[in-house]
Formats: C-alpha cells, sequence, structure tokens
C-alpha cells in the first residue's frame, strides 16, 4: 500500500469506518490514482454512501493531496441493468409487495431515486423514526428488492428518522 | 478478537419492538456474514428473511413456536431486557448454551438480585424490601433501618426511572408514593415490592462483560464522573478506560463477576453498576444494579474495540462459541446521555451543528422526535439523544462531551 493510501486508511478507520460499520457496511481503500481515492463499499453497501460526503470532506482535510472520492460497489462498478428501468421495477415491487405490507403499521415507503445502481427510499408515517425501521428494511425490504432487482448495487435509506413525528414503535429504557 | 469463521452461521435474534439495539445488532450480524432469523413481538414479515412471531409475555408458547418454525440456528441472542426470558426457553430447547431461566429473571427484578447477593456475601448497600402495601410508619421504620439517606427504587425499572433519593422519613414515604404512580404509569402489577436501600456516595462505575461459563471477561469499564447526588439519577456521562486505580479496579471486577454467577448467569453479556464506598476509610465497590444484557441505549456505539469491532459483534461472536480472550479498546472514548429536564412537548433541538464540530465529537443522535411528550426522571422512560466522543485522555473525552452538551440548547414547553 502507498504512502498515500496508508494515510487516507487511517483517516477512514479513525473518522468514518465506525459510522459505516454501525449502519451495517464496511469500507475499504480501494485505489489511489491521481490524487481520486476510490473507497470500495460492502456489507450493506447502502451504509456507506450516505457518508460519502463526510468522507470526502475529512479526508481531504486530513490528506491534502486528494483531490477527490468516488465509492463503489462489492467488485468494482455497478452491472449494468438488467431488463428494463431499475427504478420502475423497485417502484412496483414496493407498490405491490411492501407498501401494502407496512401500511399496518401505518408505514410507507417511496423511491426517491436511483443512481449507478444505488436505490434510494425514504420511509414514511410509522416507519419513520420507528424503532424497528432498521428490521423492516434490512430483513424485509432489502431482501425482497435484491431478489426481484438483482442488478441492485445497494438499498440506502435516506429517511431523516428523527424528524419521525408519529413512529410506529419508539425506543424505550430497557 | 476477530468475528472471522463465525460467517454463515444461523442466529435467531429476539428484537423487542421497543428498543434502542435493533439497527445495531442486525449491522453487527451483517458485518459478519450472519444469517438471521427475526423473533419479535413488532416486525412486520415482508417476504425477506424470515421474521417470526415472538411474545415475550407468554414465553412457554412463544419458545415452542420459535423452535418449530426458525429451522436449525446456531445462537439464540436477546437484543434487550424484554426478549431474555424468551431465549434462555428456547435456547434449553434447542441444547444452546444458555442462563437458567430463574437467573434472568432475577437480573431483571432488583429485590432478587438484593437477596441473592446478601445470601452470597457480595458487598451491597443496606436494604429492606418493602411490599406493595407496606404502611408508612413500616416503610418510614424501613427506611431508617436502612439508614439516611437512603434510595427508593422499584424493582421492574431501569436506566433510573421510578428511583428517587430521601433524606428522612418523611422523604422516604414522599419517594414510595411518587414511585408507586411511576410504576402504575408504566403498567406494571400492584403487587410490585420496592427496595429502600442505603445512600453510597462515592464514584460510580459500570462494568460491561461477556460471560463464559462463569468466567467474566471485561469488555469495558465507564467511569461516570458526573453522576448526579439526587433526588433523581440521571445516567449522564460515561467515559472509558476507567481512571481507577488498578487494585481498585480489579476489586470492581472481582465484585462484578462475583455478581453475576450468585444471580446463577453463566452465559452472555451483563451490564453491572457500582459505586466505590469509601465511607470506612477503604475502597470497596458496592454493587447497585447487574442487568443480563449490554450497556443500555446506544452507549455501547461508544465502544469500539480492535479492528473496528463493535459490541454487538462481540456479543454474538460469543454467542457462537467465539470468546474474547482480552477485548482491546481503541482510544479513550465516552458518551453523553440527554435527558429531559422538564416535562413538556419536545420543541426544538438548536445547536447540533456547534456540538458536533467540538473537537473530538464523533457523534450526535436525537431520539426523540420534535413535537413528542417529554418527561424528566423518575418518570422519563426514554433518552433525548447521545453525544459520542473520543479523545487522546478520559479527561479530555469528558471534555469535549461536556463541551458539546453545553452548545446545544434544549427547548420543552
Amino acid at each position: 500500500m502507498t504512502d498515500l493510501a496508508s494515510r487516507v486508511t487511517a483517516v477512514l478507520e479513525r473518522s468514518v469506518l465506525p459510522s459505516v460499520v454501525a449502519r451495517g457496511g464496511s469500507l475499504r481503500v480501494a485505489g489511489v490514482e491521481d490524487g481520486v481515492v476510490t473507497l470500495e463499499a460492502s456489507g450493506s453497501p447502502g451504509a456507506a454512501l450516505p457518508l460519502a460526503s463526510r468522507a470526502e470532506a475529512l479526508i481531504r482535510a486530513a490528506v491534502p493531496e486528494v483531490t477527490r472520492i468516488r465509492v463503489i460497489g462489492p467488485g468494482g462498478e455497478p452491472p449494468p441493468a438488467a431488463g428494463g428501468d431499475l427504478g420502475d421495477r423497485v417502484r412496483r415491487v414496493l407498490d405491490a409487495e411492501i407498501n401494502p405490507t407496512i401500511a399496518a403499521h401505518r408505514g410507507h415507503v417511496v423511491l426517491t431515486g436511483v443512481d449507478q445502481g444505488w436505490v434510494r427510499v425514504r420511509l414514511e408515517g410509522g416507519c419513520q423514526g420507528c424503532s424497528l425501521a432498521e428490521v423492516t428494511l434490512r430483513q424485509g425490504i432489502e431482501p425482497v428488492l435484491r431478489a426481484r432487482a438483482p442488478d441492485m448495487v445497494g438499498l440506502i435509506d435516506v429517511t431523516d428518522h428523527g424528524s419521525g413525528t408519529h413512529p410506529f414503535f419508539s425506543p424505550a429504557k430497557r | 478478537m476477530s468475528t472471522t469463521g463465525v460467517a454463515g452461521a444461523r442466529v435467531l435474534l429476539l428484537i423487542p419492538a421497543q428498543t434502542y439495539r435493533a439497527s445495531d445488532f442486525l449491522a453487527a450480524a451483517h458485518r459478519m456474514g450472519l444469517t438471521v432469523v427475526v423473533g419479535s413481538d413488532g416486525a412486520l414479515p415482508l417476504g425477506g428473511h424470515p421474521v417470526l412471531r415472538a411474545d415475550p409475555r407468554d414465553p412457554e408458547r412463544s419458545a415452542g413456536r420459535l423452535v418449530s418454525r426458525a429451522g436449525p440456528v446456531d445462537a439464540v441472542v436477546a437484543v434487550d431486557t424484554p426478549m431474555l426470558i424468551l431465549a434462555s426457553a428456547v435456547a434449553a430447547r434447542t441444547g444452546l448454551p444458555h442462563n437458567p431461566i430463574e437467573a434472568v429473571m432475577a437480573a431483571t427484578d432488583k429485590a432478587a438480585q438484593r437477596r441473592r447477593w446478601a445470601a452470597t456475601g457480595v458487598y451491597q448497600p443496606a436494604f429492606r424490601i418493602l411490599p406493595a402495601g407496606t404502611g408508612e410508619q413500616a416503610l418510614a421504620s424501613a427506611a431508617a433501618g436502612a439508614g439516611f439517606p437512603c434510595v427508593v427504587k422499584a424493582v421492574s425499572l431501569s436506566g433510573s426511572r421510578g428511583v428517587l433519593r430521601a433524606n428522612d422519613e418523611a422523604g422516604a414515604i414522599t419517594a414510595a408514593t411518587r414511585i408507586r404512580s411511576v410504576l402504575a404509569a408504566a403498567g406494571r402489577p400492584a403487587h410490585e415490592p420496592l427496595i429502600v436501600e442505603e445512600y453510597v456516595p462515592g464514584w460510580e462505575v459500570s462494568v460491561d462483560g461477556l460471560l463464559n461459563d462463569g468466567s467474566l471477561a471485561v469488555t469495558a469499564v465507564f467511569d461516570k464522573p458526573d453522576t448526579p447526588e439526587g433526588p433523581t439519577f440521571e445516567e449522564t456521562l460515561l467515559v472509558t478506560p476507567s481512571r481507577l486505580p488498578g487494585q481498585v479496579l480489579a476489586a470492581v471486577l472481582a465484585t462484578a463477576g462475583r455478581a453475576a454467577r450468585a444471580l446463577g448467569l453463566r452465559h452472555g453479556p451483563i451490564h453491572a453498576e457500582l459505586r466505590i464506598d469509601t465511607r470506612q476509610g477503604r475502597q470497596a465497590p458496592a454493587m447497585l444494579e447487574l442487568a443480563a444484557r449490554p450497556i443500555g441505549g446506544l452507549c455501547a456505539r461508544a465502544l469500539r474495540f480492535t479492528g473496528g469491532v463493535s459490541l454487538e459483534e462481540m456479543v454474538l461472536a460469543a454467542a457462537l462459541g467465539h470468546h474474547p480472550a482480552t477485548p482491546h479498546l481503541g482510544r479513550p472514548s465516552g458518551v453523553l446521555m440527554l435527558h429531559a429536564e422538564q416535562a413538556g412537548t419536545l420543541r426544538a433541538v438548536d445547536g447540533k451543528a456547534e456540538a458536533a464540530a467540538v473537537p473530538g465529537i464523533t457523534g450526535l443522535t436525537i431520539t426523540i422526535p420534535v413535537g413528542q411528550r417529554v418527561r424528566p426522571l423518575p418518570d422519563g422512560d426514554r433518552y433525548l439523544g447521545f453525544i459520542f466522543a473520543e479523545g487522546d485522555t478520559p479527561e479530555e473525552t469528558a471534555a469535549a462531551l461536556r463541551a458539546a452538551r453545553n452548545r446545544l440548547h434544549i427547548t420543552i414547553r
């Protein structure tokens, strides 16, 4: 590993990785070339992308030679889309298989965007701020979408859970 | 500790509906490559990975259902207190290592803890059990017997909920009445006893560890430098590693291990709270409480072990038979729990960016949305949020947490 990559890795492990790990993912430095750092997200890859801008700010502040950060999925670039628009397929699965079920908890999930195989969703209603939202997302929604849309690179939860006014379950001291 | 070698193992994770820890345990399982079967009293089955109905109020029937439907599993882990008894029941039926159910029950009942520690010589505050229906005179007499100042406690609540200090007999009667109202509001049965115990002044610490056939591997010792002296006992600032002298620290760890074994616990995580009693010119660790689970709330996020391993990963690995030799923490770290200081509606939490910008702060999470009703202790059953920090020293870490707290402006009306 080059000195530059070692320094970037040190910043990553100290300041960014704990947050990514807490969300079910992992990040590693896959390469550094011409000032561009390539980070590979693994585990639950949607856990890493929301922190990419913070990671870039921290790494560029600590390692001035770095000019840009790019995040890739496991194994490199996202695979080409399989059969039709990924967004349309994801939206159909959400509408047909997910939302009718989570409506029982006053919840709703909305597709907010698709970018290079990364699917962004927002949880609303009873799911927003719910103590079991992560269970719904990682045990329910993500595996269903992976089965129906295998070209999905990762699922990103863009919900502002801190602003959920009517979570179905609230955490409590135990 | 390495958590490799467990990838592919199948774990039944019992997740209660109202917990802070679901996402961190799922994240840990995901990172370790485990296959997770969720048992829950709240999670919805969406057709992805298995989610099974688990009712902690009916452990026998739920255990039977889980065993028949979960398929073979390599470990059963309770994510939070309400699922502990059910986890033991399932593990017993499947032949997996587990704590005896009566030990788990004792660990969730502060009166049972006090009795068992008294019977086994574990050092603790003088105490009296107050059965439901204890009259004022008997209560005042029991409080006087424990000694003033005293602490009146509910036996079934946690997180300092239903705990009040009293300085005299009248104060003890008032405290007991107040705690009875907290218990009623929490839906606890009216026949629950209360405890009155002597107030032990002194430095407070908490010990987290993992039991392996009764042997305790300590994962973290937190100092609690800002613990209040009453009347309520908000858990505020936790910083690790402890600054206690080595000899005192060793006594703390020995006491926590003995206390766990005295309850009959032999496997899995424990979280113990102790005070260093210096009243007799010595430094004697006195057991306050012990739970058969990891540290509460989101506090475990303050801990990161060698290789970036989380406490939840350690718990899961231990449940799968991979026990840490000597867990090594990274840098000094800490967490500050935010509490409601008055009752009302949470209107605003301002200054978050300023607080997060304090050097050393690694995270800030507000866990109650604006607009929700909040209550202070002894009623409060939720934390407003958590601030996390790292530093080169425990002192630096504590200073960062206090500075960040001072930049937050919490409006409750």
